[in-house]
Protein backbone atom coordinates (compact mmCIF):
# COMPACT_ATOMS: atom_id res chain seq x y z
CA UNK A 1 0.00 0.00 0.00
CA UNK A 2 0.78 3.59 -0.62
CA UNK A 3 0.13 6.91 0.59
CA UNK A 4 -0.07 9.87 -1.17
CA UNK A 5 -0.26 13.34 0.45
CA UNK A 6 -2.16 15.79 -1.70
CA UNK A 7 -3.35 19.40 -1.08
CA UNK A 8 -2.81 22.92 -2.18
CA UNK A 9 0.65 24.51 -1.76
CA UNK A 10 1.61 25.58 1.56
CA UNK A 11 -1.01 23.85 3.73
CA UNK A 12 1.75 21.90 5.47
CA UNK A 13 2.07 17.98 3.51
CA UNK A 14 5.96 18.55 3.99
CA UNK A 15 5.02 18.66 8.03
CA UNK A 16 3.05 15.71 7.90
CA UNK A 17 5.42 13.56 6.14
CA UNK A 18 8.13 14.45 8.26
CA UNK A 19 6.04 13.78 11.33
CA UNK A 20 4.83 10.29 9.86
CA UNK A 21 8.53 8.76 8.57
CA UNK A 22 10.88 11.07 10.92
CA UNK A 23 12.85 12.46 8.05
CA UNK A 24 13.94 16.10 7.46
CA UNK A 25 12.32 17.19 4.25
CA UNK A 26 12.53 21.35 4.36
CA UNK A 27 9.22 22.65 5.39
CA UNK A 28 8.92 26.70 4.62
CA UNK A 29 6.48 29.19 5.50
CA UNK A 30 6.05 30.16 1.62
CA UNK A 31 4.17 28.03 -0.86
CA UNK A 32 5.02 25.77 -3.30
CA UNK A 33 8.24 24.18 -1.18
CA UNK A 34 8.05 21.43 -2.55
CA UNK A 35 8.42 21.30 -6.39
CA UNK A 36 9.75 17.56 -6.82
CA UNK A 37 8.13 14.49 -4.70
CA UNK A 38 9.87 12.83 -1.96
CA UNK A 39 9.24 9.84 -0.73
CA UNK A 40 9.61 7.78 2.79
CA UNK A 41 8.73 4.85 4.79
CA UNK A 42 6.36 4.71 8.00
CA UNK A 43 5.13 1.77 10.22
CA UNK A 44 1.08 1.06 9.74
CA UNK A 45 -0.12 -1.58 12.09
CA UNK A 46 2.86 -3.35 11.71
CA UNK A 47 3.11 -3.05 8.06
CA UNK A 48 6.25 -0.76 6.41
CA UNK A 49 3.91 1.35 4.01
CA UNK A 50 5.27 3.86 1.30
CA UNK A 51 4.65 7.68 2.17
CA UNK A 52 5.18 10.41 -1.19
CA UNK A 53 4.77 13.89 0.08
CA UNK A 54 3.46 15.58 -3.33
CA UNK A 55 3.95 18.76 -4.75
CA UNK A 56 1.02 21.36 -4.28
CA UNK A 57 -1.65 21.66 -6.74
CA UNK A 58 -4.94 23.48 -6.94
CA UNK A 59 -6.26 21.78 -8.73
CA UNK A 60 -6.45 18.23 -11.25
CA UNK A 61 -6.16 20.53 -14.11
CA UNK A 62 -1.93 21.41 -13.99
CA UNK A 63 -1.09 24.63 -14.77
CA UNK A 64 2.74 24.38 -13.96
CA UNK A 65 5.56 22.09 -13.56
CA UNK A 66 4.71 21.07 -10.00
CA UNK A 67 1.50 20.64 -10.80
CA UNK A 68 1.91 18.46 -13.22
CA UNK A 69 3.92 16.48 -11.25
CA UNK A 70 1.63 16.35 -8.71
CA UNK A 71 -1.36 14.92 -11.46
CA UNK A 72 1.00 12.71 -13.13
CA UNK A 73 2.09 11.18 -9.41
CA UNK A 74 -1.58 10.88 -8.53
CA UNK A 75 -2.28 8.58 -12.02
CA UNK A 76 0.98 6.62 -11.61
CA UNK A 77 -0.53 5.44 -8.08
CA UNK A 78 -3.84 4.04 -8.56
CA UNK A 79 -3.69 1.74 -5.67
CA UNK A 80 -2.75 4.22 -3.22
CA UNK A 81 -4.89 6.12 -0.40
CA UNK A 82 -4.70 9.55 -0.84
CA UNK A 83 -4.74 11.86 2.63
CA UNK A 84 -6.11 15.27 1.12
CA UNK A 85 -4.41 17.95 3.85
CA UNK A 86 -6.52 21.26 3.69
CA UNK A 87 -5.87 24.36 4.86
CA UNK A 88 -9.04 24.40 7.69
CA UNK A 89 -9.03 28.03 7.72
CA UNK A 90 -9.69 27.63 3.04
CA UNK A 91 -11.22 25.14 3.51
CA UNK A 92 -13.79 25.43 0.32
CA UNK A 93 -11.14 25.54 -2.09
CA UNK A 94 -9.70 22.80 -0.50
CA UNK A 95 -12.74 20.78 -0.51
CA UNK A 96 -12.39 21.14 -4.19
CA UNK A 97 -9.48 19.74 -4.60
CA UNK A 98 -10.79 16.99 -2.07
CA UNK A 99 -13.87 16.33 -4.45
CA UNK A 100 -11.52 16.39 -7.57
CA UNK A 101 -9.41 13.03 -6.14
CA UNK A 102 -12.66 11.73 -4.80
CA UNK A 103 -14.22 11.47 -7.88
CA UNK A 104 -11.34 9.80 -9.84
CA UNK A 105 -12.18 7.21 -7.39
CA UNK A 106 -9.61 6.93 -4.77
CA UNK A 107 -9.81 5.80 -1.44
CA UNK A 108 -9.31 8.98 0.91
CA UNK A 109 -8.66 10.75 4.22
CA UNK A 110 -9.19 14.92 4.87
CA UNK A 111 -6.81 16.10 7.16
CA UNK A 112 -8.75 19.43 8.37
CA UNK A 113 -4.63 20.82 8.69
CA UNK A 114 -3.78 24.04 10.55
CA UNK A 115 -7.19 23.89 13.30
CA UNK A 116 -5.45 25.84 15.36
CA UNK A 117 -5.11 29.09 12.91
CA UNK A 118 -8.71 27.98 12.06
CA UNK A 119 -9.97 28.88 15.76
CA UNK A 120 -7.69 31.84 15.74
CA UNK A 121 -9.71 33.01 12.79
CA UNK A 122 -12.90 32.25 14.62
CA UNK A 123 -13.66 29.55 12.17
CA UNK A 124 -15.82 26.39 13.36
CA UNK A 125 -16.28 23.56 11.36
CA UNK A 126 -18.79 20.78 12.15
CA UNK A 127 -16.38 18.18 11.43
CA UNK A 128 -18.71 15.16 11.95
CA UNK A 129 -20.99 16.58 9.38
CA UNK A 130 -18.79 16.88 6.86
CA UNK A 131 -17.63 13.37 7.49
CA UNK A 132 -21.43 12.57 6.80
CA UNK A 133 -21.48 14.29 3.76
CA UNK A 134 -18.13 12.89 2.42
CA UNK A 135 -18.19 9.48 3.49
CA UNK A 136 -14.64 9.73 3.84
CA UNK A 137 -12.74 9.98 7.47
CA UNK A 138 -12.25 13.86 8.23
CA UNK A 139 -9.53 14.24 11.41
CA UNK A 140 -8.96 17.93 12.23
CA UNK A 141 -5.21 18.10 12.52
CA UNK A 142 -2.01 20.72 13.65
CA UNK A 143 0.59 18.88 11.89
CA UNK A 144 3.06 21.52 12.75
CA UNK A 145 2.43 20.52 17.04
CA UNK A 146 1.19 16.62 16.13
CA UNK A 147 -2.06 16.93 17.38
CA UNK A 148 -4.64 15.28 15.65
CA UNK A 149 -1.89 13.00 13.90
CA UNK A 150 -2.17 9.85 15.52
CA UNK A 151 -5.75 9.92 15.00
CA UNK A 152 -5.45 10.22 11.47
CA UNK A 153 -2.75 7.55 10.72
CA UNK A 154 -5.12 4.91 12.92
CA UNK A 155 -8.01 5.62 10.32
CA UNK A 156 -6.16 5.14 7.20
CA UNK A 157 -7.71 1.41 6.87
CA UNK A 158 -11.31 3.59 7.04
CA UNK A 159 -10.22 5.38 3.70
CA UNK A 160 -12.56 3.64 0.76
CA UNK A 161 -13.78 4.78 -2.59
CA UNK A 162 -17.07 7.11 -2.39
CA UNK A 163 -18.96 8.05 -5.61
CA UNK A 164 -19.35 11.57 -6.14
CA UNK A 165 -22.89 11.23 -6.86
CA UNK A 166 -23.44 9.70 -3.66
CA UNK A 167 -21.90 12.93 -1.75
CA UNK A 168 -23.78 15.49 -4.24
CA UNK A 169 -27.02 13.61 -3.18
CA UNK A 170 -26.14 13.81 0.85
CA UNK A 171 -25.04 17.45 0.67
CA UNK A 172 -28.59 18.24 -1.00
CA UNK A 173 -27.10 19.69 -4.32
CA UNK A 174 -27.51 19.19 -8.01
CA UNK A 175 -25.56 18.49 -10.54
CA UNK A 176 -26.61 20.19 -14.01
CA UNK A 177 -26.57 19.24 -17.08
CA UNK A 178 -22.86 19.90 -18.80
CA UNK A 179 -21.59 17.86 -15.83
CA UNK A 180 -20.72 20.59 -13.49
CA UNK A 181 -21.07 19.72 -10.14
CA UNK A 182 -22.50 22.14 -7.43
CA UNK A 183 -23.32 20.97 -4.06
CA UNK A 184 -24.65 23.39 -1.52
CA UNK A 185 -23.79 22.47 1.84
CA UNK A 186 -26.84 23.63 3.70
CA UNK B 1 -23.53 47.66 -11.77
CA UNK B 2 -21.17 44.80 -13.44
CA UNK B 3 -17.58 45.59 -14.32
CA UNK B 4 -15.05 43.78 -14.76
CA UNK B 5 -12.62 42.45 -11.65
CA UNK B 6 -9.59 44.58 -12.57
CA UNK B 7 -11.88 47.38 -12.71
CA UNK B 8 -12.78 47.17 -9.10
CA UNK B 9 -11.48 49.94 -6.48
CA UNK B 10 -9.86 49.19 -3.17
CA UNK B 11 -12.08 47.95 -1.04
CA UNK B 12 -14.58 47.67 -3.06
CA UNK B 13 -17.07 44.71 -2.28
CA UNK B 14 -19.17 42.80 -5.30
CA UNK B 15 -19.94 39.49 -6.59
CA UNK B 16 -18.94 36.65 -9.57
CA UNK B 17 -21.58 37.35 -12.39
CA UNK B 18 -19.16 35.58 -15.05
CA UNK B 19 -15.73 33.93 -15.73
CA UNK B 20 -14.52 33.25 -19.30
CA UNK B 21 -15.40 29.44 -20.18
CA UNK B 22 -11.48 28.31 -20.49
CA UNK B 23 -10.46 30.10 -17.05
CA UNK B 24 -13.76 28.50 -14.92
CA UNK B 25 -11.58 25.31 -13.66
CA UNK B 26 -8.53 27.76 -13.26
CA UNK B 27 -9.89 29.89 -10.83
CA UNK B 28 -12.79 27.46 -9.04
CA UNK B 29 -9.94 25.85 -7.18
CA UNK B 30 -8.61 29.09 -6.18
CA UNK B 31 -12.11 29.60 -4.72
CA UNK B 32 -13.48 31.99 -7.15
CA UNK B 33 -16.73 30.96 -8.74
CA UNK B 34 -20.21 32.55 -10.04
CA UNK B 35 -22.06 33.85 -7.18
CA UNK B 36 -19.01 33.96 -4.83
CA UNK B 37 -19.14 37.71 -2.80
CA UNK B 38 -15.50 39.17 -3.09
CA UNK B 39 -13.77 42.29 -2.27
CA UNK B 40 -10.62 43.68 -3.97
CA UNK B 41 -7.94 43.67 -1.18
CA UNK B 42 -5.14 45.16 -2.86
CA UNK B 43 -4.11 46.62 -6.73
CA UNK B 44 -0.52 46.80 -7.35
CA UNK B 45 0.60 49.76 -10.31
CA UNK B 46 1.92 48.22 -13.37
CA UNK B 47 -0.55 45.97 -14.50
CA UNK B 48 0.32 43.92 -11.35
CA UNK B 49 -1.45 41.71 -9.85
CA UNK B 50 -4.76 42.52 -7.81
CA UNK B 51 -5.42 40.40 -4.41
CA UNK B 52 -9.39 39.86 -3.67
CA UNK B 53 -10.37 38.38 -0.47
CA UNK B 54 -12.90 35.17 -0.65
CA UNK B 55 -14.18 33.40 2.15
CA UNK B 56 -12.11 34.93 4.51
CA UNK B 57 -8.89 34.09 3.09
CA UNK B 58 -6.62 36.20 -0.14
CA UNK B 59 -6.05 35.42 -3.28
CA UNK B 60 -3.98 36.50 -5.98
CA UNK B 61 -4.51 36.78 -9.63
CA UNK B 62 -2.54 38.10 -12.74
CA UNK B 63 -3.93 41.01 -14.34
CA UNK B 64 -4.92 38.98 -17.54
CA UNK B 65 -7.25 36.92 -15.67
CA UNK B 66 -9.06 39.29 -13.48
CA UNK B 67 -10.20 41.30 -16.61
CA UNK B 68 -12.03 37.80 -17.64
CA UNK B 69 -13.94 38.09 -14.79
CA UNK B 70 -17.15 40.10 -14.52
CA UNK B 71 -18.04 41.23 -11.13
CA UNK B 72 -21.25 42.56 -9.87
CA UNK B 73 -21.17 45.56 -7.58
CA UNK B 74 -23.81 47.50 -5.37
Amino acid sequence: MKILLMGHPNVGKSVFFNRLTGAKVLESNYPGTTVDFTRGWMRLEGEEVELIDVPGTFSLEPKDRAEEVAVKMLAEHKDSVIVCVLDASKIERGLYLALEIIERGYPALVALNMWDAAEDKNITIDVEKLERILGVPVVPTTAISGEGVKELVSRIHEAAPVRIEKIIETAGGVRDAGGDERATVR
Amino acid sequence: MEKKLSEMDFDEEGTVKEIEENLRVQVAGMGIRVGKGLRMATKQPIKGPVVVEVDRSFTSLGLGIAKKIVVAVE
